[in-house]
């Protein structure tokens, strides 16, 4: 390994996405949350009325749920939502080329390398700039096949039926407080289908980017995988660093058909001042298999549990979990799984990383409900901890109806070890250098299931924020 | 919901004509003031503090809206039995054959402590071995029992049913080793229930001083109790500096009784407070352990066992805190369950601030050996520190095929080959006990639960 070139590669500790473009939009709603914010929202949308109604609906049941008081600190976050916009306009309609994309959006996409890599490994690429996707665009080859990757929005205008028959029915409005609040104000995401027998040999990426100050994001995910399809999705997420709060609450939905094989990767680096609360689940048919790859390395705060629902026979789940808690970070991530038919199986492997005064939290469900005849699972959980006043927790809930299943779970919790250090060292490496590569080995079972441009981000990543961290 | 509306609803809570203030000042008759004060201020925390709901995290997966009520309860009250074998339960006088190897004995009934004995030498190197009541009671004893009793291990504040036990205690066991004494045979306790419809109270404190050792066996037993009926009881352990105490307590009650034990161990500087948990009775059994490693160097062994049948329900609620730097403890609860049972184990290590050089682990397995039988599970950590040993495991699952396969290919019967397998799965538990009487107490009430299988 080339380790003297990374390492100079690296630039600052600074967070390097937080830049700020000038604000324009064409329109945002008043700050906060509130009937009429919601009616504006469906209106700017031109939807049809049964959307209003399900909107409307949803934030009665965002209003009668209290505020979670378990996983992380959400005492002032009222205050947050209070002074927020949910929902900013960034331009008129959303583009098929980049060269239709105003100048300012596009160039922070380019800041971020989306175009350079939609060119040479992406299948489809889908773009959200505050509140709405300003570009998507599909490689022909796949269009021709039937694959639809779209806006929520167009999906909803364009397919209105299959939209409609699996919208809302993965998580249900009241499933919690965000996914309600989600529900109500939702704006952007993707709208994909992948036909069935349809294999895409190369990734669909979307990519969010909050660029406005005291802004909440709700993207909204709805992904059908036909029979026998496989296909991989990727989305990526930064914002500028501001002194005040911002907000993102997204609900993927995702159904994975019989036999297909789906895999979900997040490379979630948003900046130190956003709240990030998440519902991400799949319902997972017979002999299909649903992955999650979730790297949480961003945000003030994450919860964030992506689950599979395991309810055809056979189905498999899987959930690789890697989290980064640095400097008055918490990432509160996990997952779940629930075996609801025979013979499925699953795994969940987290790794977490905290430093300085960060906190990494492993929250996670087991679930084996009667009848789940055969079912097996395996839970491993690893933390690293490098400053003393770093934390983590584990917080495996294991719920088991059914003799004859089959459920392990394991923990560790190390600090690097003085001995590991001491002898990359006296190899030469800088203690820097040595506690980077520590941290990439004990990261390396993850990232070596990302695609290779994300595996060298992710690194790149992780040293970053290495950086500094020793001595 | 406005915070005052909710105040209102759980002020109360639980107090009912025969668990009152008054009841709680009835109980001190006889006992010096302070003891008054503690008990009507423990009850004055129970009236406050709302009855646990499944919302809090350590109820979660025990309903007491469904398992106990309270209000069908009448306050236990004190036993008449004399002071003579031929007076007692025969099922007191059964259990007491094999405790034939002890330092001390002790009896209860229904919270009452009804027979004490306890070797001559000891007693001259200045052992205590009394009931409680007689140790708040005495001059001579009270100084420790004022500073010790209900105030650092199982204090009101600690919850609900901790401030109603020490409001409500009948009596309990008062055990003091002094400095550097050794009590090699262990102290024997048996505890009978024997009027149901009541809720019962008792506890005890064992203070063993610096570099001191004992071993205190506390066993739990009643018969088949024709309606509801509440057992709780509480124990505190204080290991000072260098001190060895290892507690254990075998529930052997009868269904139709909801027993409650809340266990806290405090270990000083290089003192050892182990423990183990054995849970074969009662209709629904909870224990909540609390093992406090308080001074460098500290350690604890934490055991549990448990087999559930029928409708049994049984719930172990631990935790483990690392205050000090270079402490270890080590948590392994093994538990089978036939029929409709159900096990829950929800544990946590925390390790604070500054506790470096911890070790800390923590282990649950469970056999399922029915369809209907099911276990939830919850091993968590908490870690604030970043020099530490720690891991936890959780496994659930059915007989291991291979180990059947091998003794039937062998000539054994399924279903003997069945129990050999449960046997050796539990019995791991049991060989890191050595103490004559309990592994065969033990062993025979898992065989007689097994032989229905």
């Amino acid at each position: 390994m080339p380790q003297n070139e990374t390492v100079q590669d690296l630039q600052l500790d600074e967070y390097k996405y937080g830049f700020v473009d000038e604000e324009q939009h064409v329109f945002r709603t008043q700050p906060g949350l509130s009937e009429e914010v919601v009616r504006q929202i469906s209106a700017n949308k031109d939807e049809p009325a049964w959307m209003l109604d399900f909107r409307l609906k949803a934030l009665e049941v965002y209003e009668s749920k209290p505020m979670p008081t378990w996983g992380g600190d959400l005492s002032t976050l009222q205050e947050t939502l209070d002074e927020i916009y949910f929902y900013v306009r960034p331009q008129d309609k959303m583009e098929r080329s980049w060269d239709d994309v105003p100048a300012n959006i596009k160039e922070t996409f380019e800041k971020l390398g989306i175009p350079e890599a939609e060119q040479k490994v992406l299948a489809g690429v889908g773009a959200q700039y505050e509140s709405e996707m300003v570009y998507h665009s599909l490689k022909q080859e796949w269009e021709d096949k039937g694959v639809i990757f779209d806006s929520i929005e167009d999906g909803l205008k364009n397919h209105p039926e299959l939209f409609r028959k699996y919208f809302g029915t993965v998580i249900p409005t009241a499933d919690n407080k965000f996914s309600a609040m989600n529900s109500a104000v939702w704006s952007g995401g993707s709208f994909v289908y992948i036909p069935p027998g349809v294999e895409l040999e190369t990734p669909l990426q979307a990519y969010f980017r909050v660029n406005q100050e005291r802004m909440g994001q709700f993207e909204r995910t709805l992904i059908i995988a036909g029979e026998g399809s496989r296909a991989h999705y990727i989305e990526g997420c930064t914002a500028p660093v501001y002194s005040t709060e911002s907000f993102h609450s997204g609900v993927i939905e995702i159904v994975v058909e019989k036999g297909a094989h789906f895999r979900y990767t997040t490379i979630q680096n948003w900046s130190n001042n956003m709240y990030n609360l998440v519902t991400q689940r799949a319902l997972v048919h017979e002999g299909a298999t649903m992955e999650w790859l979730d790297g949480n390395l961003g945000s003030k705060l994450t919860m964030k549990y992506p689950s599979c629902y395991l309810i055809g026979e056979g189905a498999h789940g899987n959930i690789l979990s890697i989290a980064y808690a640095g400097d008055g970070q918490h990432q509160d991530t996990g997952g779940k799984i629930i075996h609801a038919a025979p013979n499925t199986t699953s795994s969940i492997v987290s790794k977490s990383i905290s430093k300085g005064t960060g906190r990494s939290s492993y929250r996670g469900l087991l679930q084996v409900h009667d009848g789940a005849r055969n079912a097996k699972s395996n839970v491993e959980c690893d933390a690293l901890l490098i400053d003393e006043n770093a934390k983590t927790d584990t917080y495996p809930y294991i719920e088991i109806d059914e003799k004859t299943a089959h459920i392990g779970h394991e923990a560790t919790v190390s600090k690097v070890g003085d001995e590991q250090l001491f002898y990359l060292m006296s190899r030469g490496m800088s203690e820097e250098e040595a506690m980077a590569l520590i941290v990439r080995g004990f990261i390396e079972p993850i990232a070596k299931l990302l695609p290779l441009e994300y595996a060298v981000e992710l690194n790149r990543l992780i040293e970053l924020e290495m950086e500094g961290s020793v001595g | 919901m406005s915070a005052s509306t909710e105040t209102t609803i759980a002020l109360n809570e639980g107090v009912t004509e025969a668990l009152s203030r008054e009841a709680a000042t009835a109980r001190s008759a006889g006992e010096p003031e302070w003891m008054r004060e503690r008990r009507v201020h423990a009850f004055d925390v129970y009236a406050r503090t709302p009855m646990p709901t499944r919302r809090l995290e350590e109820w979660r997966y025990t309903d007491l809206g469904e398992k106990l009520d309270l209000a069908s309860l009448s306050l236990g009250t004190r036993s008449e039995v004399a002071d003579d074998p031929s007076a007692w339960p025969a099922g007191v006088r059964a259990t007491m054959e094999e405790d034939w190897d002890a330092a001390a004995h002790v009896v209860l009934i229904d919270g009452t402590v009804v027979h004490v004995d306890l070797d001559e030498a000891l007693a001259g190197k200045g052992v205590v071995v009394t009931s409680l009541r007689d140790a708040v009671n005495d001059e001579e004893t009270w100084e420790d029992a004022k500073q010790y009793l209900a105030t650092q291990a199982v204090k009101p504040e600690r919850g609900k049913f901790a401030a109603l036990n020490c409001a409500l205690y009948l009596d309990g066991v008062y055990v003091y080793v002094p400095r550097g004494v050794h009590v090699d045979l262990p102290v024997r306790v048996t505890r009978w229930i024997s009027t149901s419809a009541a809720a019962h109270f008792d506890r005890a404190l064992i203070l063993a001083g610096e570099t001191s050792k004992v071993t205190y066996i506390d066993e739990v037993l009643s018969d088949d109790l024709d309606t509801h009926t509440f057992a709780s009881n509480a124990i505190e352990v204080i290991a000072k500096d260098g001190a060895s105490v290892q507690f254990v307590q075998m529930q052997r009650l009868g269904r139709n009784v909801f027993a409650h034990s809340q266990q806290r161990t405090l270990a000083h500087r290089d003192a050892t407070a182990n423990t183990l948990n054995v849970a074969l009775g009662a209709t629904t059994s909870r224990v909540d352990l609390n093992a406090q490693m308080l001074g460098p160097g500290s350690s604890s062994e934490m055991l549990g066992l448990y087999f559930g049948d029928g409708d049994q329900h049984f719930d172990h609620n631990t935790s483990q805190d690392h205050v000090s730097p270079h402490a270890f403890s080590d948590l392994l609860y093994k538990g089978a369950l036939d029929g409709d049972a159900k096990a829950v184990f929800r544990g946590i290590i925390r390790v604070h601030p500054k506790a470096q050089q911890s070790d800390a682990y923590q282990t649950n397995r469970n056999l399922l050996l029915s369809e209907t039988a099911s276990a939830d599970t919850l091993p968590n950590l908490e870690i604030a520190a970043d020099d530490v040993k720690c891991s936890h495991g959780a496994t659930v699952g059915q007989l291991d095929e291979e180990s059947l396969f091998y003794l039937m290919s062998r000539g054994i019967p399924q279903e003997k080959a069945e129990r050999l397998v449960v046997m050796g799965f539990l019995g791991e538990i049991l060989l890191k006990v050595s103490l004559g009487g309990v592994i065969e107490k033990i062993t025979r009430e898992i065989e007689r639960k097994l032989a229905h299988v």
